[in-house]
């Protein structure tokens, strides 16, 4: 058996359902997975004797039949890999975590689907213990455990609902959802979603528990900040007129959107090897579509590979997109966009590396006009084990806001230009990395030579 | 087959179900915040999908992302803090 | 203050630490000065580098009497604050894995004697007392006071700001302007604009042969290099960077072949609690990128040395171009036949420990004034006797 010929990364729908399409053509196919089993953070599956929770209707029986298909197919499966990057001279890198190894890797495609990441403003006491990404409480209840005690959830975005609804139909709901949009007060667009007809029992599930009264939802709100005390949380919310609200509780999920978990990848490959992008990966647009254009990459690759005119122009695309532009628009802060500069300087930023607004205001007091790479280096925002991929944004954007508070005209600076593009994506062990391996022909694996085993 | 199967989270038994993660298992004994990194802040579940870095822990000698760590009956699992060599 | 000059400022081409020391001590001495980068500050060797000050790496001869005096300047502005927090006095711990590494470090031990650079032998039983971590696979270990480490971009960073510089980024300088058959040079061009100068320092890394008019005298050297993650316990039970004998093995040998790739290990622990582990000598590779090949290399001989490294993560890989000259010794000092053009370029990956004290030279250079010590060895003047260019 020789090197795969594709290789798929990342195993929610877009991964599977590339993979499945991929080896049609029957070419080998290998799909690598970092957690020990597949479904991504939509299709999370329960733990031994955990209560499976209820998808949304438009999701329910969609992880099954593609495990189906994927079953039937002759993709080769491998879980507990992480895509750590790909080198200079296109070697694709995957962290083989239960052999401790990298495995080095050279097939003719790779295509990417690593899925999205939740976007989290920095606020007072984002980073403190009990306090989670609101998606991160989400793929936790998937697996079989409910967030406990009292539950606040706070951002913006239709997550927030669904995962309130989970949260009630699994016996505990919310006290709070405290969205900064006012779906509401946007009769019109919300009106337009009708033209989305697959999302309408979606959003009844949604919505039901909000008319039963099953949770408080705070709309047009904002949490302003959170603090601890003893054993508890404390959230303060600002309403739209201004008034403060205090809630105790005991845990906290925040969400503010999210984006392509794309951090890190050169928008400029080595040659030679042929790189799609499918899913949230290439365009945050959802589960369904997630699967759609995971198929498309699928052909697309096998067609690339195989010489034939490329079938992909990922036109499917365009009706997820413009649904998720309407909800965007639906759930748009109803009291204008956050502005960093306005938080205290003690707001933690960089959670890896403890920087702070204030940290991050001294490097910019100067007179010098220092640039996004060297805020980085210098103010070490994003220099932690996340390597910027939950703080770079923000630091940048609040760089762009002091910036033009200052009479500076400044368009926002892009991630590429802070010199983070490279690998490892993620922290790997020096010793898997010592025990880096060649998958060779013969299906054993070498160690790079001159290094002794 | 064992009814209970338990790992060790700083020399605690704590139970387990199969097949969930060690951050899932902590979660599942109320136990929110691991302790501090090596930089001194507070580490607690937060992403899920192994991307943020604030869930690290020991196990057998090893960082790792707690949300990403199938757990095993007799694991080890300790807090950064509590030493790195 | 600044003096109050009717005539054009000194123009420094090149924001890394050689560049921004001299525009720094230019400054500070109340010369107008303008400081131009064709990106930004520390983004070329000097912001990639391993940042250490460092004698015992050097080479016998004019560069490591240069690094005694560049370690000491360190430490002398470290005390008076304008690199403190910034420079980490520690020792360097040179480690022979073998006898024929031994008896390098036994030669390389007498040159250090003889710059006054205070080393020891470590017994074996001393060695495993002071460097528990190290492997006990060792021939002999020798160990150099007076050494330390300071981050490159943090060290361009307090210059900048300690001598109030603007930096004009993203400013790529296209040319020289001469003024005529004068013997002097007028300006810089920039795009379709000449900014006039009263003096020109280039301190242009691999960029400074080409203005110069030399554009063969030097060449790149690529070097690799990986950052762990804090561990605190075990960086707190080194007290000292380790250097691979194979090091001064592989610089002694470099340039020999093309496309050779040396490599030679440095473990040094950072003040964060992280470890930084170095890196290749690459001939002739001019892209800043990693490959697994020399990232394993270094894993894998890093973990020899100090096999608990092997269960910390590697956060970062980075690579650096550094520029080196075709004898091994950098420029420094005035452009024969152009009374007003300077150079200080060519450093290799020395340029660390070498940087903030050439500054202070090239200021003095530029200033007209008696620098502190003879730079003759490296006088730019060995390059433009026609040899070269011929």
């Amino acid at each position: 058996m020789r090197e795969a010929d594709i290789i798929v990364v990342g195993g929610g729908p877009a991964g599977v359902s590339a993979a499945v399409e991929a080896a049609k053509s029957g070419l080998s196919v290998v799909l690598c997975e970092q957690r020990p089993a597949l479904g991504g953070a939509i299709h999370r599956q329960p733990a031994e004797g955990a209560a499976p929770v209820a998808a949304l209707p438009s999701l329910a029986r969609r992880w099954q039949s593609l495990s189906a298909k994927l079953s039937a197919s002759r993709v080769e499966v491998r879980t507990r890999r992480a895509f750590v990057g790909i080198d200079s001279t296109g070697a694709v890198l995957i962290d083989d975590r239960a052999a401790g190894k990298v495995e080095v890797r050279r097939p003719r495609a790779l295509i990417l689907a690593c899925g999205a990441v939740e976007r989290v403003r920095p606020r007072p006491g984002w980073h403190l213990p009990g306090v989670a990404a609101a998606g991160g409480l989400q793929v936790m209840l998937k697996e079989g455990r409910v967030p406990e005690g009292r539950v606040l959830l706070a951002g913006s975005g239709p997550l927030l609902l669904a995962l309130a609804a989970q949260m009630t139909a699994a016996g505990n709901p919310p006290v709070a959802v405290v969205e900064e949009g006012d779906p509401v007060s946007r009769p019109l667009a919300a009106t337009r979603l009708l033209t989305h007809p697959f999302i309408l029992p979606d959003m009844a599930v949604l919505m039901m528990p909000v008319l039963l009264r099953r949770f408080l939802w705070r709309r047009g709100t904002r949490l302003t900040e959170i603090t601890q005390s003893a054993d508890m949380l404390s959230a303060r919310l600002r309403a739209p007129d201004g008034r403060e609200e205090r809630f105790e509780v005991d845990r906290i999920g925040l969400h503010d959107g999210l984006r392509a978990n794309d951090f890190g990848l050169t928008a400029d490959p080595p040659s030679g090897l042929v790189i799609l992008r499918a899913g949230d990966l290439r365009e945050v647009l959802g589960a369904h579509a997630a699967e759609a254009d995971g198929a498309e990459a699928g052909r697309e690759a096998a067609a690339r590979l195989e010489g034939r005119p490329s079938c992909g122009s990922r036109s499917a695309m365009r009706r997820h997109r413009a649904l998720q532009h309407r909800l965007s628009r639906i759930f748009a802060p109803a009291q204008g966009a956050t502005v960093l500069r306005d938080c205290p300087d003690e707001t933690v930023i960089c959670r890896c590396e403890g920087r702070t607004i204030g940290h991050l205001k001294e490097q910019l007091a100067g007179p010098d006009a220092v640039s996004a790479r060297e805020l980085r280096l210098n103010g070490r925002f994003g220099m932690g084990a996340c390597q910027g991929r939950f703080c770079s944004e923000w630091a940048l954007s609040l760089m762009s806001e002091l910036r033009r508070s200052a009479g500076v005209p400044a368009s926002p600076p892009d991630f590429a230009e802070t010199g983070v593009c490279r690998w490892p994506l993620r922290p790997v062990a020096l010793s898997s990395l010592a025990n880096a391996g060649i998958y060779d022909d013969t299906r054993t694996e070498r160690h790079i030579e001159g290094i002794s085993a | 087959m064992t009814a209970v199967r338990t790992f060790f989270w700083q020399g605690i038994e704590v139970p387990f179900r199969a097949g969930e993660s060690v951050a899932a298992a902590l979660s599942g004994a109320n136990i929110h915040g691991f302790g501090k990194d090596n930089a001194g802040s507070q580490t607690r579940y937060f992403c899920g999908i192994g991307a943020c870095q604030c869930c690290l822990v020991r196990v057998d000698g090893r960082t790792t992302e707690a949300c990403l760590e199938p757990v095993h009956a007799g694991m080890i699992v300790t807090a950064l803090e509590d030493g790195d060599a | 203050m600044r003096e109050q000059h009717s005539s054009p400022p000194v123009i420094v081409i090149g924001a890394g630490i050689v560049g921004t020391a001299t525009a720094a001590f230019l400054a500070m001495a109340g010369t107008p000065v303008r400081l131009l980068d064709a990106s930004a500050p520390a983004s070329g060797a000097t912001g990639a580098a391993d940042g250490a000050v460092s004698v015992a790496s050097k080479r016998p001869g004019p560069m490591m009497t240069m690094a005694r005096a560049g370690a000491a300047l360190y430490r002398e502005l470290a005390g008076q604050g304008l690199f403190q927090g910034l420079f980490h006095k520690r020792p360097t711990f040179l480690v022979a894995a073998s006898d024929a590494e031994a008896d390098v470090l036994s030669d390389h031990s007498k040159a250090l004697g003889e710059v006054g650079a205070p080393v020891r032998w470590l017994t074996r039983d001393g060695a495993a007392d002071r460097l528990p971590s190290l492997t006990r696979k060792v021939v002999a270990v020798l160990e150099v006071e007076d050494e330390g480490h300071a981050i490159g971009y943090s060290i361009v960073s307090r210059l900048i700001s300690a001598a109030r510089l603007k930096v004009e980024r993203y400013c790529p300088v296209a040319s020289l302007e001469y003024e005529g058959r004068s013997g002097r040079v007028s300006g810089v061009r920039v795009g379709g604009a000449v900014i006039e100068a009263s003096a020109v320092v280039v301190a242009a890394g691999g960029g400074a042969g080409r203005l110069i008019g030399l554009p063969d005298v030097s060449r790149p050297r690529r070097g690799q290099q990986l950052v762990t993650e804090r561990a605190p316990g075990l960086n707190a039970a080194l007290p000292g960077s380790l250097l691979s004998c194979s090091y001064l093995l592989s610089k002694k040998h470099e340039g020999e072949k093309a496309d050779a790739r040396g490599y030679g290990v440095v473990i040094d622990p950072l003040e964060t609690g992280q470890f930084l582990i170095g890196s290749t000598r690459e001939e002739g590779r001019t892209i800043p990128e990693n490959d697994i090949e020399a990232v394993a290399h270094l894993a894998a001989s890093a973990q020899e040395m100090v096999p608990a490294l092997g269960q910390l993560r590697i956060l970062r890989c980075f690579a650096g171009i550094r520029t080196a000259t075709c004898d091994g010794l950098p420029m420094i000092g005035r452009m024969p036949g152009t009374e007003n053009l300077f150079v200080a370029a060519g450093f290799e990956g020395d340029g660390i420990c070498l940087g903030p004290l050439t500054g202070r030279i090239m200021a003095d250079l530029v200033r007209g004034e008696e620098p502190e010590m003879d730079v003759s060895p490296f006088d730019p003047g060995r390059f433009a006797t026609g040899s070269i260019a011929a």
